[in-house]
């Protein structure tokens, strides 16, 4: 995807005098004063089209007199143009952007919660992820990875078990402070203040909840006067982690994202570091890396018609689902040896060449899954619970995609087509044919329908990836070794003398990457997972930004259920889709 | 010991029975936190079927018996997670699913709690990241092989220790009495 073009740069800065536009290789950077940031940031919306808000955070640089650079990545969808911005806190402040875009407001939280960056006019600035009187911010560079060990934690089985020698397990005594209940009770008040009736909670550790979110709802009757989302029920700390580990070491933490679509999230990662790496990527690889995203992507998809039918009471698609779902898991598993977290891209291509027979399977598949998507129509399309709960609620406008930065098929059930795979085609989405399915009315229907289309044209993608690889030769290679940032793959580390050297420099070493910055992304089932990796040299990211559709996608949350019933939060929320490992990082 | 005289009666003790049929009908509470859930989910849809095994999925604790603690426990959860372990009735049990829950996994963070055994005592471990749903399947077996060697008693005195640790740390809820 291009980044801000000449003429539009030329513009910005006439309007604005102390803009400074800077060309990197792989992006365009704003500079501005932050005195000038709110102005700038609504020309660019109003003026310029920047209107979709795709992220912000910041960077920490201890050495610098301002120390934390904030940075927000907007996206222009008639130029199909990026651009970055970038301000200094001074004093460890920044302008909130939320009246500008009503998102912001969560990015702002968790830049507050991270680096402890102060945002003057911010409605409710609480901490994102930790709780309230938590006293640390983690993602500052002064902050080690495992956390300040604070209290003394024994392992109560070994407790009961009494001591044995051999010790039953390895453990630290001491560990990061555990909150109180009476902590996250306060985390709650501080959240919500009380308009109407009753608040009810709603998870974190609820069925319906899609993991541990946590709901507050200010309740009228059963009418939601007002609500909020408390988040951080799964924060694992990943950027950090990132930060502190070689890239290739960092893959296999992709899968644990949002594990319901491990290998969108691989391949959008590997695309970013491969970009900043310049490694280009066989033929083969790019292929295979297509076919399993869009298997991951019908995979995925599975699961949320599965669950998001049960929570209308439809256990039979739920159980008919997770049928076709073991069938995927299948080809994975033999493919990459594992179901869920596989682990299967690698940068430069893939872990293992395809293994023998998966073409015939995922053609059987391919023949047999149009049949299942139709009893899945079947069962729910035309079914008249499943209109009633579904039709005409949760609308998102278009005005509301844009404002609160949605993306995937969230964005397309409101008639948004932003796909990146058609925007930024990236492994080989640029030669295969397929359609983007969008809907009309943006309610939670439209958004059913938008993905049962995507599965179909997932089937599409694949039959062509696959017709592709059938003409392959078989020993076409699956990873582009000749890069020296690139593994070999193992059974030539065991003959060839080099290649065990390089494989064993890059796992000591790393694969010093250049210093500089890159944003890549790639269309998860979930929206726009991107990766912002800013550089300093070496083999580590300084920063790693994970840009979290459903993150996003659930910012809207709130809004949507406002003056509706609580029973319309369980098909809203299915609707969204979010997985906590992804909005939590 | 089970016998059957030639009467056609089977004899045996109140304990053994009690046994039996707690171990052969195990009532996990609906709680998934991470990955690991989702293969607790594929345990219970079509192909593995746990309720063959008599475990049936409960979403209330209080009607639950064993909590199959599935994904990665993070530093604000696990309070809560302690919370709905003391609001179910004894006897029960818990099953650490994947290497987060029994060890903090490959998250050795600033947020994550490294090892469920910290604030719950486990019975059974299953590792794996995820474990395979047979992983959990053998997982279940073992503690049904355990309730019965073990019988269901020994943890009584066990829970008064955990709540009187409990009480110590001033970890307890006010409104819980356990
Ligand atoms: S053990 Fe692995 S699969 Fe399970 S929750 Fe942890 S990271 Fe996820």
């Amino acid at each position: 995807m291009p980044w801000m073009n000449q003429v539009t740069a030329d513009r910005v800065k006439r309007e604005f005098k102390e803009v400074e536009v800077e060309r990197t290789k792989h992006t365009t950077n704003l500079h501005v004063r932050q005195e000038k940031l709110v102005d700038l940031m609504l020309h660019l919306k109003e003026k310029e089209g920047y209107k979709l808000f795709v992220d912000h955070t910041c960077i920490d640089f201890p050495e610098k007199k301002e120390r934390f650079q904030g940075i927000y990545l907007l996206y222009n969808p008639d130029a199909n143009e990026r651009v970055l911005v970038k301000t200094w806190a001074v004093g460890g402040e920044l302008p909130s952007l939320e009246k500008v875009w009503p998102c912001a407001r969560w990015a702002e939280r968790e830049a507050y919660d991270m680096f402890g960056v102060v945002y003057r006019g911010h409605e409710n600035l609480r901490r994102m992820f930790m709780w309230e009187g938590y006293s640390h911010f983690p993602l500052r560079k002064d902050f080690p990875l495992e956390g300040i060990p604070e209290v003394e934690l024994p392992s109560l089985t070994e407790l009961y078990a009494g001591r044995t020698d051999p010790p039953s397990h390895d453990y630290e005594l001491v560990h990061t402070r555990v909150p109180t209940l009476e902590d996250l009770e306060r985390t709650e008040k501080s959240r919500l203040q009380k308009k109407a009736q009753l608040v009810l909670n709603w998870g974190p550790l609820h069925p319906g909840t899609h993991g541990t979110i946590w709901f507050l709802f200010d309740l009228d009757g059963e009418r939601v006067v007002q609500s909020d989302v408390i988040l951080g029920q799964l924060h694992r700390g990943m950027e950090k982690i990132a930060e502190n580990v070689y890239y290739f070491q960092f893959l296999p933490y992709t899968d644990r994202m949002d594990y319901i679509s491990a290998i969108c999230n691989e391949l959008s990662y590997v695309t970013a570091v491969e970009k900043l790496l310049e490694v280009e990527v066989p033929e083969k690889a790019r292929y295979v890396r297509t076919m399993f995203a869009e298997l991951q992507r019908i995979n995925s998809h599975l699961l949320w018609l599965g669950t998001g039918a049960l929570d209308l009471g439809a256990l039979t698609v739920f159980l008919y689902a997770f049928r076709e779902r073991e069938k995927i898991m299948d080809i994975i598993e033999g493919n990459a040896g594992f179901r869920l977290t596989s682990a299967f891209l690698r940068i430069g291509g893939l872990h293992y060449d395809l293994a023998e027979g998966t073409l015939d399977v995922v053609r059987a598949f391919l023949k047999d899954f149009p049949n299942r998507l139709k009893e899945y129509h079947n069962l729910l399309t035309r079914n008249r619970i499943w209109l009633r709960r579904t039709k005409e609620v949760g609308v998102i406008t278009r005005e509301d995609v844009y404002d609160y930065g949605l993306t995937g098929p969230v964005a397309r059930g409101s008639g948004v087509p932003y796909d990146i795979r058609k925007l930024e085609p990236y492994a080989a989405y640029g030669e295969v044919d397929f359609d983007v399915p969008v809907g009309e009315v943006g309610d939670v229907y439209d958004r059913y329908l938008v993905r049962m289309e995507e599965m179909v044209q997932s089937l599409r993608i694949v039959e062509q990836c696959l017709s592709k690889l059938e003409k392959l030769p078989k020993s076409a290679p699956f990873v582009n070794k000749e890069h020296p940032a690139v593994m070999a793959p193992k059974e030539e580390v065991f003959m060839a003398l080099e290649d065990m050297v390089k494989n064993f420099r890059i796992v000591v070493h790393g694969e010093s990457a250049p210093p500089g910055e890159v944003y890549a992304s790639g269309e998860n089932p979930r929206g726009e997972l991107g990766f912002y990796i800013y550089s300093v040299g070496g083999s580590k990211p300084y920063r790693l930004r994970i840009r979290s559709g459903a993150l996003y996608n659930l910012s809207i949350f709130p809004k949507l259920i406002k003056d509706g019933t609580i029973a319309d939060a369980i098909a809203l929320l299915g609707s969204l889709d979010p997985v906590v490992g992804e909005t939590d990082r | 010991m089970a016998t059957l005289n030639s009467n056609g009666f089977v004899l045996t003790t109140v304990d053994e029975l009690l046994s039996w049929g707690r171990r052969n009908a195990l009532w996990p509470l609906t709680i998934g936190l991470a990955c690991c859930a989702i293969e607790m989910m594929h345990a219970a849809a079509s192909r593995f079927d746990l309720d063959r095994l008599g475990v049936i999925f409960r979403a209330s604790p209080r009607q639950a018996d064993l909590l199959i603690v599935a994904g990665t426990v993070v530093n604000k959860v696990a309070p809560m997670l302690k919370l709905l372990w003391e609001q179910m009735p004894d006897p029960k049990w818990c099953i650490t699913m994947g290497g987060c829950a029994s060890a903090g996994g490959p998250f050795p963070t600033y947020s994550t709690l490294q090892g469920i055994d910290r604030i719950i005592p486990v019975d059974v471990y299953i590792p794996g990241c995820p474990p395979h749903p047979q992983g959990l399947l053998y997982g279940i077996l073992q503690l049904q092989k355990k309730i019965k060697e073990k019988g269901v008693n020994k943890y009584d005195k066990a829970f008064e220790e955990f709540r009187k640790d409990m009480e110590r740390q001033g970890l307890l809820p006010r409104e819980v009495v356990v």
